[in-house]
């Protein structure tokens, strides 16, 4: 307990440090305001976005929300239907051998090379960010979802089918709560890979959402602009991941909760 | 079905076996060819209500033996009969304990040993009230509502044997199920099997390791020599219980079994 407050002391110390190092480098002239923007830059910068809008009119509310509505278009599109299409594929041995080359292969692509693409096909609007969003999410939920499947422990297995408990019982009443755990991991990981595309998907045809935001800013030569939207975007991920764990152990009170739920 | 044996003894016999094994041989396809022998021509029968241990190192095949008489595996040639009644799979009055980590980690103490009766025919509140039962019987009934991953292993173990208990089966088999244990609660445990067993009569295959374990335990104890399995000597234990471990006796049928063993 003492030693923890210690260390937490000690990190604050060492942020406040660098803060100060860099306000003080860049008052004196050692260092550039646009390539180490000081922490006083950020805080009015912070100020300008909540009331005056970056750029005018649009707040760091409204980039923030639309945002999160895209993300969570695309995430919960990616879920619904990799949930049940990974429970199929993981439970039929065929079509696994048959999918996963290419589920290897879709989800090896990088998602922001397709943006070209997409933009021919889907046109810059949102429909492209948010099947970007969706591209991205699925393939590792839906790897997640067969691998929860195909992985149950063979033991719990032997152990139901010697109480006489086979086929879809077996499937529903063992299979899929053994595999619950992993597609919970699945989801958080795809949640990640969604925050990583949303920049890169706001990048073209629109001047909302914190990806617009931070493009915008760098053309302004606004870097603690940018540095506000990466915060912004670390702080929501931090929350929507803490908002899964607690959603997981909730429903899985058995695990005992996972001890990188909130990664 | 080529039978084998040429004195096949009807059911209605007064002195039918519980359990009777026939010229059971198993052989496993190796990769790259060929095939492994695991079993060869294992022949055993088994009285009603007896204990009966099986010792051998790791590979003699006797997990494989066990699996074929709870019907989870098939046999290669031969067969099982239990009560004069051909095994062709689980539930026909088997009752299986595992090594370890075979209860369903999502399900409750009291909800594991329902899940072993999900086959019966009998309404939900009746399952549990035999669910309950047995859990006062292996002296768990305070800790129903609890998550495996919150007991201990030897608690787990206990759990796993009511489980096991809930078909009513007239035969349980044992899969070394103490191994996991510390030298403490493994003694405890055998003396908790040694009542339950008092009070439930049962006919018990016990698989396991260790020698001084089947000595305490059995009625009678078979030892199974390696490559292929095959059952080297067929020793009756007859000994008063509770049983000392520095009685006499004891100690020789102690050092018969580790020279049968170590020859």
């Amino acid at each position: 307990m003492r030693q923890q407050l210690i260390q937490a002391l000690v990190a604050l110390l060492l942020i406040a440090a660098i803060l100060l190092g860099v306000e003080f480098g860049v008052r004196e002239g050692y260092l550039k305001a646009y390539e180490f923007p000081p922490a006083s830059r950020i805080a009015q910068g912070f100020v300008e976005l909540t009331t005056v809008g970056f750029p005018t009119g649009v707040t760091i509310w409204t980039h923030t929300f639309v945002t999160v509505m895209r993300i969570l278009k695309g995430y919960v599109a990616a879920i619904v239907i990799a949930v049940p299409l990974g429970l199929l594929i993981g439970a039929v041995p065929v079509l696994d051998k048959m999918t996963a080359p290419l589920i290897v292969f879709f989800r090896s692509v990088a998602t922001l090379s397709l943006l070209p693409l997409a933009i021919v096909w889907f046109g810059a609007g949102e429909l492209t960010k948010v099947i970007l969003i969706g591209y991205g999410c699925f393939w590792v939920m839906l790897s997640n979802v067969i691998a929860g499947v195909k992985y149950v422990d063979p033991a719990l297995i032997r152990a139901a089918r010697s109480f006489r408990v086979s086929g879809w019982t077996l499937y529903r009443e063992v299979v899929l709560p053994a595999a619950l755990p992993r597609m919970f991991a699945g989801a958080r990981v795809a949640l990640g890979v969604g925050f990583m595309v949303i920049v890169g998907a706001e990048m073209i045809g629109t001047i909302q959402g914190l990806g617009a935001l931070i493009m915008e800013a760098r053309s302004f030569y606004r870097s603690e602009i940018t540095v506000i939207g990466m915060l912004v975007i670390g702080v929501l991920g931090f929350l929507i991941s803490s908002g899964l764990a607690a959603f997981e152990r909730l429903l899985l009170p058995w695990g005992g909760g996972s001890s990188e739920a909130s990664r | 079905m080529s039978r084998t044996g040429p004195e096949r003894a009807s059911s209605a016999a007064g002195a039918a076996p519980m359990i009777d094994i026939r010229h059971v041989r198993k052989q496993f396809d190796v990769r790259g060819g060929g095939e492994a022998l695991v079993l060869d021509d294992i022949n055993l029968s088994i009285a009603a209500n007896q204990f009966l241990s099986i010792v051998g190192r790791s590979g003699c095949g006797k997990t494989t033996l066990l699996n074929i008489i709870a019907g989870l595996d098939a046999a290669s040639g031969g067969e099982v009969l239990i009560a004069g009644r051909r095994v062709v799979g689980p539930g026909q009055g088997q009752g299986m304990v595992f090594q370890q980590h075979a209860l369903f980690p999502w399900l409750t103490a009291l909800e594991n040993v329902v899940f072993g009766a999900r086959s019966l025919p009998l309404a939900k509140a009746e399952k549990i009230d035999r669910a309950r039962e047995l859990l006062q019987l292996v002296g768990l009934e305070a800790s129903a509502g609890k998550y495996p991953r919150e007991m201990s292993g030897g608690m787990q173990q206990r759990i796993a044997i009511a489980r096991a208990l809930a078909l009513d089966p007239d035969i349980l088999l044992m899969d070394e199920p103490f191994g996991a244990l510390d030298e403490l609660t493994r003694i405890e445990m055998q003396q908790e099997l040694l009542r339950i067993w008092e009070a439930r009569r049962k006919t018990v295959v016990f698989i396991t390791h260790s020698i001084g374990e089947a000595l305490t335990l059995s009625d009678r104890v078979i030892l199974l020599a390696p490559h292929p399995g095959r059952v080297a000597r067929d020793i009756a234990i007859d000994l008063p219980r509770p049983r000392s471990r520095t009685d006499r006796r004891f100690n020789e049928f102690y050092e018969q079994i580790w020279s049968g063993l170590s020859s």
